[in-house]
């Protein structure tokens, strides 16, 4: 049973891939739900769970493309493993060091997916498409840990009507 | 065994940071057969249903969208249909009117009725002919059932014809079959009669009425209607004869302004 949250995790990166990608990206500015996600597990769970996790996790981003497999699952393992090393040593009851730790980690793995990915201008794609999409994701990370923690509820958000 | 698990319990996450990158070595030096293996495996068990559910709603929007083609389509077509059957039914009605001829002394200049007006039965009419086309006043109006009226007034593009159902408008008129006389009008609330008709005089249901052409407007012959009912009250002078106008003054679309030879 305890393996169901992770299936549904990778469910919503092959529904957010297929489906959801179009409609929430803007000018190319878009979330990447991957990281997100395998940072929020990283967050909360154990250091090998957060590393297994990622694995798949990276595993399911790059279907449709075997020959980045080893790649993208390295990268986005690391990123698992990096973030709940940093959790451990860092203080992250404040939700905005909790964001400014995803903030940090969305950059680096998406410019290290873009490298991979051998597209030219990664200057000028760094600037235009991963700042601006890393700050997307931590927007919606931000919205997250408000309804984690109970700060956004139906209760209140039925109070302001 | 034991001695394994105590180590796996020791060095256990050097172990799973040391399988990771075993796997992702093997991802990308290994043979291409286990990652598309893998890829295949992944596609058909997670992304297969979004992408059929993808699919669906394309192919929703697709015939929703072709929907709205097909109606617009069609809506041209009929819009199409109809102005191709108005053009049927004129071309109908000028095959009819090619084999008009006109009395004699007298040429056809054919007209278009352009607007027609009168409270519950048509009283005049406008046509796309005026005094440019030497259409003036009192000239005779007909089509291919009989006559229609008389040119009222004119502009120079345009003129009015004063119909046969205008109460105000008279014509001399005799019976065809036995050339007595009468003045055909129109009555509102009777419909078309023949007026100042003699009360013996010799007159059947059917017979045709026809211009006298004693009024110095119309010339003779044209036909105005048919009786359908004759009343003969003996404490009166005339006899009460109703008609069918020859004329469907509630149809009239091609007509024809009569003028005199020499006349244009």
């Amino acid at each position: 049973m305890r393996i169901i949250p992770f299936i549904i995790y990778l469910l919503i990166i092959a529904l957010f891939k297929v489906i959801l990608q179009d409609l929430t990206t803007f000018y190319g500015i878009g979330i990447n739900i991957t990281a997100l996600l395998v940072m929020i597990v990283a967050i909360y769970k154990s250091e090998i769970i957060s590393l297994w996790f990622g694995f798949i996790a990276g595993l399911v981003l790059s279907a449709g493309s075997p020959q980045h497999f080893g790649a993208y699952v390295i990268t986005t393992a690391a990123l698992g493993i990096v973030t709940y090393h940093s959790r451990e040593r860092l203080n992250l009851d404040s939700l905005y060091s909790r964001l400014l730790l995803i903030l940090f980690g969305v950059i680096p793995y998406s410019a290290l997916i873009l490298l991979i990915n051998n597209i030219d201008g990664f200057g000028y794609l760094f600037i235009t498409n991963i700042l601006p999409s890393a700050i997307y994701t931590t927007l919606i990370g931000w919205i997250f840990f408000l309804i984690k923690e109970d700060r956004i509820t139906l209760f209140k958000i039925k109070s302001l009507f | 065994m034991n001695w394994i698990s105590t180590q796996f319990s020791r060095h256990g996450r050097y172990i799973n940071v040391t399988a990771v990158l075993i796997f992702s070595i093997l991802f990308i030096f290994g043979p291409s057969i286990i990652t598309e293996a893998i890829d295949r495996t992944i596609l058909a068990g997670l992304y297969y249903p979004f992408y059929k559910i993808e699919n669906f709603f394309k192919l929703m929007v697709s015939q929703v969208e072709a929907n709205d083609q097909l109606r617009e389509s069609l809506m041209i077509l009929s819009l199409q249909l109809s102005e191709y059957e108005e053009i049927q039914r004129e071309n109908i009605r000028l095959r009819d009117a090619l084999g008009f001829t006109p009395p004699s002394g007298y040429h056809l200049l054919p007209a278009e009725v352009i607007s027609v007006s009168g409270y519950k039965m048509s009283m005049s009419a406008i046509i796309n002919q005026g005094i440019n086309d030497s259409v003036f006043n009192d000239d005779p109006v007909i089509n291919q059932d009989g006559l229609v009226g008389r040119i009222s007034s004119t502009t120079p593009e345009y003129a009015t014809v004063q119909l046969l159902t205008d109460p105000s408008n008279r014509v001399a008129a005799r019976v065809a079959s036995s050339r007595e006389m009468g003045i055909v009008k129109y009555k509102v609330l009777i419909g078309m009669i023949l007026d100042n008709f003699p009360l013996h005089g010799s007159i059947t249901i059917g017979d045709t009425v026809i211009s006298s052409g004693l009024g110095g407007i119309y010339p003779p012959g044209l036909i105005l209607g048919y009786v359908t009912e004759i009343n003969r009250d003996e404490s009166e002078t005339f006899c009460m004869v109703k008609l069918t106008p020859a004329v469907n003054f509630h149809s009239i679309d091609e007509v024809f302004v009569l003028k005199a030879k020499g006349e244009m």
